[in-house]
């Protein structure tokens, strides 16, 4: 059997996992159904009479601008944390409960070797995470176009919104492989969570401090607008080509650590 | 060729030593049953042998290969349980079975003849559809067993492989496991069911406080009696010594 081979049959069984995975099936829900309905929504309101005081404020952002481009942005801000946050949960679960449950040490001594299993875990989450993504952007354009059809108002700008939503979102899911590995070290899917939440936190200190073009975990936001026309603006290529790296970097650090796997 | 083989191996959990210089060797054709109390070293030695623990010292070998890292063919012919077997709640006992199936190697299609034949040897015809989550114990118990064995390895480990099961379970895994053998398998079980491996294992290896401390024969009906007396006779020797080596003990 060939390697390829082997990582076909390691995919096959990850997926059918993650299908029945009611972790997966609820992130999946949020995911596709919430961040469109929060993308349309929270621009509705800012749009809305009744947003005034504190909550106009807020969404001052989403006031004003092209309606189609506006959603489309927001649905960019919403997928770069949204994405990350469901794929940690994922990635918490899919490799951590092994190593809690005791099934990790069942997977020694098989012909598709560990490591190759750890791929494909990865592999099902990126792919999964990319679905997710893909289809939350389409139904946030489904919805805008809706919504300026309703409204007489132009939709043009929602295609390279789109773009932006889809790389953002992207990039945020390629951020989770970290707690893949994270899950691996700690055997815990509850500590995982916490460093997920950690990194949240971190990556929000980061930003406060002025520091965060140069962190992958706030660039993509920061990129999206979600820090300002002038945050948005710092964020370069280098910076978002420094925040994909993070995923190919976490991958090879998971299958390494999967197969130096010892004492489960 | 030997096909199991614990060689020389020691392993410390911390200050607590789980396994003495253990050397234990299964041929093909044979079953040895390895027994011992509660934290004798059973799984520690299992989870050793199956790639799961790097001993502190000594080696461990499937078929001749370093368990922790098999070629594809070595693995394709090797199956054991220890502790969790492969088997996920989520998934259905058939769903479980070919994804046994597809890890030890088989293509799509042929995971499919091979997880329903698994289904009807042991005996889960009536739960092919359920999720492994709404199993009985003893048919979780199965279902692993099925998940390790379907592809008929010529290198076993099964611990504790009737802990769970009813009667008639226990006499279907005893006809697995000497099926296997029959068929040349080399097969090791540890048990704490004195009876059940006397039935079934051509040697049995009494393990004690980590150290092999000798074989009992696996016929007559004072079994019991030849292990608490072998154990206590580990015991009884291991004070002596700790006596000798103490400073001042010989006085």
């Amino acid at each position: 059997m060939t390697a390829v081979a082997n990582l076909g049959a390691a995919f096959s069984v990850e997926a059918l996992k993650l299908r029945r995975s009611v972790v997966a099936r609820v992130a999946t829900l949020l995911l596709v159904l919430l961040v469109p309905l929060g993308s349309v929504g929270v621009v509705a309101l800012a749009r809305s009479p009744r947003a005034v005081g504190a909550t106009a404020a807020k969404l001052a952002d989403y006031a004003t601008g092209d309606l189609a481009t506006t959603h489309l942005l927001a649905c960019a801000q919403i997928l770069s944390v949204a994405a990350l946050v469901a794929g940690g949960f994922f990635l918490a679960w899919s490799f951590g409960r092994e190593l809690e449950s005791g099934t990790a040490g069942a997977l020694f001594g098989l012909a598709v070797p560990r490591g190759t299993i750890a791929l494909a875990k990865c592999l099902v989450a990126l792919a999964w995470i990319a679905v997710c993504v893909v289809v939350a952007v389409a139904v946030t354009v489904t919805a805008s176009a809706v919504v300026t059809a309703g409204s007489g108002a132009s939709f043009v700008g929602a295609w390279a919104g789109a773009r932006t939503a889809l790389v953002a979102g992207l990039l945020g899911g390629g951020l989770a492989l970290p707690f893949a590995w994270l899950a691996t070290v700690t055997r815990s899917q509850l500590g995982t969570v916490g460093g997920l939440v950690g990194m949240v936190a971190l990556t929000q200190i980061v930003v406060l401090l002025g520091g965060g073009s140069w962190f992958p975990y706030a660039a993509p936001s920061l990129w999206t607008g979600m820090g300002g026309a002038a945050a948005a603006a710092a964020v370069g290529l280098p910076h978002l080509l420094l925040a994909a790296a993070v995923a190919p970097v976490a991958l090879a650090a998971v299958v390494q650590t999967w197969r130096r796997l010892t004492d489960v | 060729m030997t096909a199991l083989r614990l060689d020389n191996v020691t392993h410390t959990f911390g200050e607590r030593s789980a396994l003495d210089r253990l050397t234990l060797t299964v041929r093909p054709g044979q079953v040895t049953a390895l027994i011992g109390l509660n934290g004798a070293g059973k799984t520690t030695a299992l989870r050793a042998l199956s790639g799961r623990l790097h001993p502190t010292d000594g080696e461990a070998t499937i078929l001749g290969h370093d368990p922790a890292d098999l070629p594809f063919d070595v693995a394709a012919r090797f199956g054991h349980v220890v502790d969790t077997p492969l088997v996920y709640p989520d998934l259905t006992v058939t769903e479980n079975l070919r994804c046994a199936a597809r890890l030890h190697g088989r293509s799509r299609r042929a995971a499919i003849p091979a997880a329903s034949a698994a289904v009807d040897r042991m005996g889960l015809e009536a739960w092919r559809h359920a999720r492994a989550r709404t199993l009985s114990m003893g048919n979780r118990q199965r279902l692993g067993i099925a998940c390790a064995t379907f592809h008929r390895p010529s290198a076993v480990i099964l611990d504790e492989p009737t802990s769970a099961l009813d009667p008639q379970g226990v006499v279907l895994v005893r006809e697995l496991v000497r099926g296997l053998a029959d068929d040349g398998a080399a097969v090791l079980v540890s048990s704490h069911h004195l009876d059940e491996v006397a039935r079934i294992a051509d040697e049995i290896v009494v393990l004690h406080a980590g150290r092999d401390v000798g074989r009992l024969e696996p016929g007559g009906t004072d079994l019991e009696q030849r292990f608490f007396a072998m154990v206590l006779d580990a015991d009884t020797r291991a004070a002596a010594d700790a006596h000798t080596t103490t400073p001042g003990g010989r006085a």
